[in-house]
């Protein structure tokens, strides 16, 4: 992965109104070990990513939003490869982000994926 | 023509405060004295076996009225009208007809057989006669005799009435359903809504509805919500079958906030790819009363979103401003964050959601900010 790899996030539908993502998507739940699952996009295109996680993994996801290596670092957070989960698989670690830090990453990290748009929709 | 207080039933819900009868409601008074006829005509005919059929003008110089409506929540004198200076003979009936509707209603709220009061027949009648009753109405009768309990018609009564009459399979009630419509058929002048549980019913277009109806259609692909209130049938169940009769039809907003939360009503626990806790109903009707009643008009409408751990996150984007407000339904707490996107400014606060003063902040803080775009 270099500093412009793209990192390929899926959303899940619950977190989509209006076609308007939440926040919460650039943020992992308590459950997810303060860690955000990612496909590393040098490795897996949005869509064949997509395809991977709803029928592989068999999960729900309605479209592939993107950010950067850099825009993680931007805001202090590490992304690496994670092949013990699948082979394309990369964790953003936000490490012990208090809540309100997981708020403004997770809002900054958005703010740059919707700039880029969407990378595959459904 | 003379006149005799005949009824006076006590209308009780926020509806009738302060000396007031819905229009709607008049519709139901109406229906209470064709049942009162029928079921006089029943009790002549218990007392003469031997006849088949009422006399002839047996209903002729009678009738019921709304002489008044009285304080003390909203109280309609019904009263009796008869053209000779005396009460006709037939009078009797009149009231043993009186007396035998608020006895089924005070056995049915007993969990008592009704069908000792009245025949299915009349029964049937219920149908339309408590139909406006909405959640936390009644309709009170004083009791025939002295020191008896008074007999309230409420919406849970009125159903026992109906389901009390063998002959009834199909109740009719009010409705008001919010979904989107995903069929129309114009030759049949008939249309088919998809609710938020995800059942579909199908109902009849009113001409005078016809354009909301098709504009709901068309925007189906891009969410159009349509709001509809009017009569449905509804089985045994409380399962509603199909759509009657269509008095009222609204377009929704994108971002209308009562069919948003009651969209994630229909979140299950494991929503979130087997994680997931699906937000309480009782804390998503909460939040939908405090954000109707307290936000402002002038805002624009937040997102509304479901939190993994079962709480609901708005969030708005107003300018370089991202805001959300985190809420834990059971608590009525909440986390407030916004942050300038431009400036990198944040704050972010706890909030007690049960107290007008932090509505007020923040409607408050929303309000500057709104100010502050349509400034730049």
């Amino acid at each position: 992965m270099t500093d412009d790899t793209l990192l390929l996030r899926q959303v899940h539908p619950g977190f989509i109104q209006q076609n308007r993502p939440s926040s919460q998507v650039f943020r992992p739940t308590p459950k997810d070990e303060n860690r955000l699952s990612v496909y590393d996009g040098d490795m897996i295109a949005a869509e064949p990513s997509w395809r991977h996680y709803t029928d592989v993994l068999g999960r729900k996801s309605v479209g592939v939003l993107a950010i950067t290596v850099r825009e993680c670092s931007d805001q202090e957070l590490t992304a690496a490869p994670s092949p013990d989960v699948f082979e394309q698989h990369v964790h953003v670690d936000f490490g012990v982000c208090t809540a309100n830090q997981a708020e403004k990453k997770g809002k900054k990290l958005l703010a740059s994926a919707m700039a880029r748009g969407w990378l595959y929709q459904v | 023509m003379a006149i005799q207080e005949y009824l006076r039933p006590k209308l009780v819900g926020e509806r009738f405060q302060g000396h007031a009868i819905p229009l709607e409601f008049l519709r139901d008074l109406a229906v209470l004295e064709e049942m009162v006829v029928e079921v006089a005509k029943w009790k002549f005919l218990q007392e003469h076996p031997e006849r088949r059929r009422t006399p002839r003008g047996f209903t002729d110089d009678m009738i019921l009225t709304l002489s008044a409506v009285e304080d003390g929540s909203a109280v309609p004198v019904i009263a009796l009208m008869f053209g000779s200076l005396l009460p006709p003979a037939n009078q009797v009936y009149y009231d043993q007809a009186k007396a035998a509707i608020v006895g089924a209603i005070s056995a049915a709220a007993d969990n008592q057989p009704v069908t000792a009061f009245l025949p299915d027949t009349a029964l049937a009648y219920f149908d339309r006669f408590g139909r406006s009753l909405r959640d936390g109405e009644a309709i009170e009768f004083a009791p025939p005799t002295p020191g008896a309990p008074t007999a309230r018609l409420t919406k849970e009564v009125r159903r026992k009435l109906l389901l009390a009459s063998t002959g009834v399979q199909v109740l009719t009630e009010e409705f008001q359903l919010r979904g989107a419509v995903h069929e129309v058929n114009q030759e049949a002048m008939t249309f088919q809504i998809t609710l938020f549980d995800g059942s579909k019913v199908a109902g009849p277009i009113p001409s005078q509805h016809f354009d909301n109806i098709i504009d709901a259609f068309k925007g189906y692909k891009q969410g159009m919500k349509i709001l509809l209130q009017g009569v449905g049938r509804y089985n045994r169940l409380e399962r509603l079958q199909g759509i009657d009769s269509i008095e009222h039809t609204t377009i929704l907003d994108p971002r209308d906030v009562s069919a948003r939360l009651e969209e994630l009503k229909a979140f299950k626990n494991g929503w979130l790819d087997g994680r997931g806790v699906a937000p309480q109903h009782a804390g998503l009707d909460w939040l939908a009363g405090a954000v109707e009643s307290r936000y402002s008009e002038d805002l624009p409408l937040p997102y509304f979103y479901p939190v993994a751990e079962g709480g609901v996150r708005l969030e708005w984007s107003i300018g370089p401003q991202e805001v959300s407000l985190e809420v834990e339904l059971s608590r009525k707490t909440g986390e407030w964050h916004a942050l300038d996107l431009d400036t990198d400014e944040e704050e972010s606060t706890a909030v007690d959601l049960d107290d007008e003063a932090a509505w007020d902040w923040m409607i408050g803080r929303l309000t500057g900010m709104v100010g502050a775009r349509r400034r730049d």
